[in-house]
């Protein structure tokens, strides 16, 4: 099997080739067989990835060291559940991934068009096989995860502690469906610019796919930052490492796109910025590829520095310049077919919506970067950290959050006056009394407060969206509220989808609001020791240490500390924080210390705990930690893949209508 | 060219690149770097801070761990003193790093004070944060540039789009041949983009 899997990807390679070549030939000469014969290199090549992946994973199952691959990222005591994972613990391991994935997407993209969008087609295959190509080839010449050693060590190296844990297992994958889902509508902007097809028929066939791509973006960073949170022990779950700023990237700009497409299906508006912001996402995915593999900036979660990040450098200058070009010579098949009448519309919040969440991806990005351009431009080295980007960012976030707000109650093309009083009376004492009652009960944090102002306003534009459209039902149909709500949502899922997504943003951005009341301490204990604390609601707190014990387990040494935890004078629970030094099979040690955190979960704040290490045979040094609504940042993150889910679900009308039940189509109402 | 000749042809350019790639060794490094650096400390990583101890310490704990928030770990970690120290004992830099800020502040300096003193051994790396002067402006400037050009963008092509006004007519109502039933929906279908 390992050598299918080895000579599949050489298979692969060729087979891309081909998508590549008779897809464009095809395309330009308009020949079916050619582009017929594209379509069926898709196919193939994803068999031959599969089988190339498949290999891999036989390999790390079986623990064959003779691959470099094997013996560099799995031991012979390592779980089997981690030697799977192991697969994009790598460089080439995840490349493979990559280009699996990249091209099973493009084989159910060459399906489900397979009677739609023909005329597209041919270019997206192509785009698409070229896009596998560039993978597949990075993997034969420049990090193939088949390469072998000159010797078979008696064991690997091992996995990095740190990635032996759930969220690693599938963070990554996550991800990746998120990196990989820009390239399919990139491959139909292409093939809109190639052909100019610029209507709204190729938007159609994309949103769908931006959606795909924006849901595992928002699942993978949410699984990513809970990751961060649990194992690698500095206490928070964004740092705006150059990394986590990569995979935010594509995010915004989806984010972005998702709104502004809207404005083009319902106006015929913002042709140009919705082609530039599919093109940018995709370009994003792969510079935040570049970055983590190329070693050019400095990160906690990059790859092994090698050459594979100049690959996708020079992928990124072919394929902004083949871009441009198409873009600059197609501008005018790209005008608008019509004109924003007034800045109080809701094509005009989505604008701003745009320009917020574009500012700050531009925001994001220039932080990432601007280290490599100071130190070219002075020659000085500085850093770009957390206080720079939540300086920046905060106040652009806090107006994203008002817009949020704003945009469903502003009407399209202009509002009047009397609308804007009836949309907005509500969810304005909505957020008004939020913040008046939180200056009542004793909260002086100036961006706090404006923020929970805000989430009170959001939090009153959704009610009362649901509350009017559930009204509205049960004046029509005498449902009763929840099959009224119920129906609401499943008869207009892309709107009161989008508003459950609103909903999680709300909740993300009062967990973050949340961290501006985080508490920490210092604390070294003997056995017996009592440390005392004080946390952000006023609640006395007294921990114990039952002492330090040293233990071993299947593949590691541990040292732990139990504290015993009391709030208000009654125990609440034990916590237990850890260092792990990890060894292989002969049990010499093979990673550096790695920190098992202590978490006291709750929903209004977690405890948390820090072992940084135990001098002498008893005396730990621990950082504990108050961290207020953390809970709140997974409910939020998970509220928004479910809305996220719910925008995606075909409507039911249009599959019945897809499947031939039906010949009419209503028009769906957008918000 | 026909499908044969093509695939003979694109198989024999993979053998080429096979056989040239055979004489590259692979650069790809042993493991994910997903933690903190712990390098041994070196002497270009942490350097002596000290000034003159010049009064009592005017700064609690509180106000010097804000302080440590500021300054970034040198060992490699992308971590700030206060994290990086407290997170993981392995590191040798971050603790050296935080005696400096203990003596400094038991010597009575200020948060600047101390932040000038660590800019002077280190340099602006030393900082979270790039200083607001010099080039190094440009890191703040920026983006509220870009976006406020961006705003600037929309209110210019607003007053571009924005239509010459239209003339109104004004209708005597009565002249109106519609029933009230067709008149509210008419009204309904105006209004229909207002929901």
């Amino acid at each position: 099997m390992i050598l299918i899997g080895e000579l599949s990807l050489w298979v692969a390679l060729l087979m891309a080739t081909w998508g590549t070549t008779v897809g464009f030939a095809g395309g330009f000469s308009r020949r079916a067989e050619l582009i017929a014969s594209a379509e069926r290199a898709s196919y193939a090549t994803f068999g031959f990835l599969a089988l190339a992946a498949v290999g891999l994973w036989t390999a790390l199952l079986r623990s064959d060291f003779s691959f470099r691959y094997v013996a560099s990222y799995t031991s012979a005591n390592l779980p089997s559940i981690y030697k799977f994972t192991a697969f994009w613990a790598g460089q080439s391991g995840s490349l493979l991934l990559w280009a699996f994935i990249l091209s099973g997407y493009s084989a159910i993209a060459v399906y489900t068009n397979r009677s739609r969008n023909r005329e597209l087609m041919p270019y997206v295959t192509a785009t698409l096989s070229a896009i596998t190509l560039f993978f597949v080839m990075t993997l034969c010449f420049g990090s193939n995860p088949y390469e072998r050693l000159d010797w078979i060590p008696p064991d690997g190296t091992g996995l990095n502690p740190q990635l032996q844990n759930p969220g690693m297992a599938i963070h990554p994958p996550n991800l990746y469906l998120g990196y990989i889902g820009t390239a399919i509508p990139f491959a139909f902007a292409i093939a809109a610019l190639i052909t100019r097809k610029l209507d709204a028929g190729w938007l159609s066939a994309v949103r769908r796919w931006t959606l795909i791509s924006w849901f595992f973006n928002t699942t993978g960073i949410i699984l990513g930052m809970w990751w961060a949170y649990v194992e690698l022990g500095w206490g928070g779950y964004w740092a705006w490492d150059p990394v986590e700023n990569a995979s935010f990237l594509p995010w915004l700009v989806n984010t972005a796109f998702l709104h502004s497409i809207m404005v083009q299906e319902k106006r015929g508006m913002l042709r140009k910025w919705n082609v530039t912001l599919v093109v940018s996402a995709f370009l994003l995915a792969i510079f935040g590829t570049f970055i983590t593999r190329s070693g050019v900036i400095s990160s906690v979660h990059s790859f092994a520095q090698s050459s594979v990040g100049y690959w996708f450098l020079g992928f990124l200058v072919i394929a902004f310049a083949i871009t441009v070009y198409l873009v600059s010579t197609r501008l005018h098949d790209l005008e608008s077919k019509a004109e924003l009448e007034s800045l109080v519309s809701r094509e005009a919040s989505f604008l701003f919506n745009n320009l917020l969440l574009v500012g700050i991806a531009f925001a994001v990005l220039w932080g990432t970067l601007f280290p490599i351009l100071s130190e070219a431009v002075t020659n000085n080295k500085i850093t770009v950290g957390p206080p720079f980007f939540d300086k920046v960012n905060i106040p652009l976030g806090l107006t994203l959050l008002a817009l949020t707000g704003i945009g469903p109650l502003i009407a399209w093309r202009r509002a009047s006056l009397a609308n804007l009083k009836r949309q907005f009376t509500a969810p304005v004492l909505a957020g008004i009394t939020t913040g008046a009652a939180l200056l009542a009960v004793g909260m002086r944090d100036v961006p706090a407060l404006i923020a929970y102002t805000l989430c009170g306003f959001v939090t009153g534009t959704i009610v009362q969206e649901f509350w009017k459209g559930v009204g509205a039902r049960r004046r029509m149909y005498k449902e009763n509220p929840v099959t009224a709500l119920l129906r609401l949502v499943a008869r207009n899922r892309r709107r009161y989808g989008g508003y459950i997504v609103h909903v999680g943003i709300v909740i993300l951005f009062a967990a973050f609001a949340g961290l501006a009341f985080k508490e920490e301490f210092d604390v070294t204990l003997k056995g017996g020791d009592t440390y005392e604390a004080t946390d952000p609601y006023g609640n006395q707190w007294r921990f114990v240490s039952q002492g330090v014990s040293r233990y071993e387990e299947l593949n590691r040494q541990t040292t732990a500390v139990l504290l015993d935890a009391y709030r208000n004078g009654k125990q609440v629970g034990v916590i237990k924080t850890e260092k792990r030094q990890y060894t292989d099979s002969r049990g010499v040690p093979t990673f550096q210390p790695a920190t098992e955190v202590g978490i006291m979960e709750g929903v209004r704040q977690d405890v948390y705990v820090v072992l940084a290490g135990v001098t002498g045979e008893d005396t730990a040094e621990m950082r504990i930690t108050f961290n207020p609504l953390v809970w709140w940042v997974w409910y939020g993150g998970m509220i928004m893949a479910v809305g996220g889910l719910i925008v995606m679900w075909p409507q039911a009308e249009r599959r019945r209508a897809q499947a031939g039940y039906s010949t009419v189509l209503q028009p769906a109402t957008h918000t | 060219m026909n499908r044969r000749r093509f695939l003979a042809a694109a198989g024999a350019s993979v053998a080429l690149m096979a056989i040239s790639r055979s004489a590259r060794a692979q650069e790809e490094g042993p493991q994910v770097n997903t933690g903190a650096a712990n390098a041994p400390m070196e002497s270009e990583r942490y350097k002596p801070v000290r000034l003159e101890a010049k009064g009592p310490a005017i700064m609690d704990t509180n106000a010097r761990d804000a302080l440590e928030h500021h300054l970034h770990c040198q060992c490699g970690c992308n971590l700030d003193v206060y994290t990086c120290r407290t997170t993981d004992f392995s590191c040798e830099v971050s603790p050296a790093m935080h005696k400096d800020v203990m003596a400094l502040v038991a010597g009575g300096y200020s948060a600047p004070e101390i932040i000038k003193a660590f800019t002077a051994v280190y340099g602006d790396r030393v900082l979270m944060a790039p200083p607001a002067s010099g080039f190094d402006l440009a890191a703040w400037i920026a983006p509220f540039g870009a976006l406020g050009a961006g705003i600037a963008l929309v209110v210019l092509l607003l007053r571009r789009w924005h239509a010459p006004a239209v003339a109104l007519v004004t209708i005597d109502p009565s002249t109106v041949d519609a029933t009230q039933d067709e008149q509210a929906r008419l009204d309904a279908l105006v209004h229909r983009d207002d929901r």
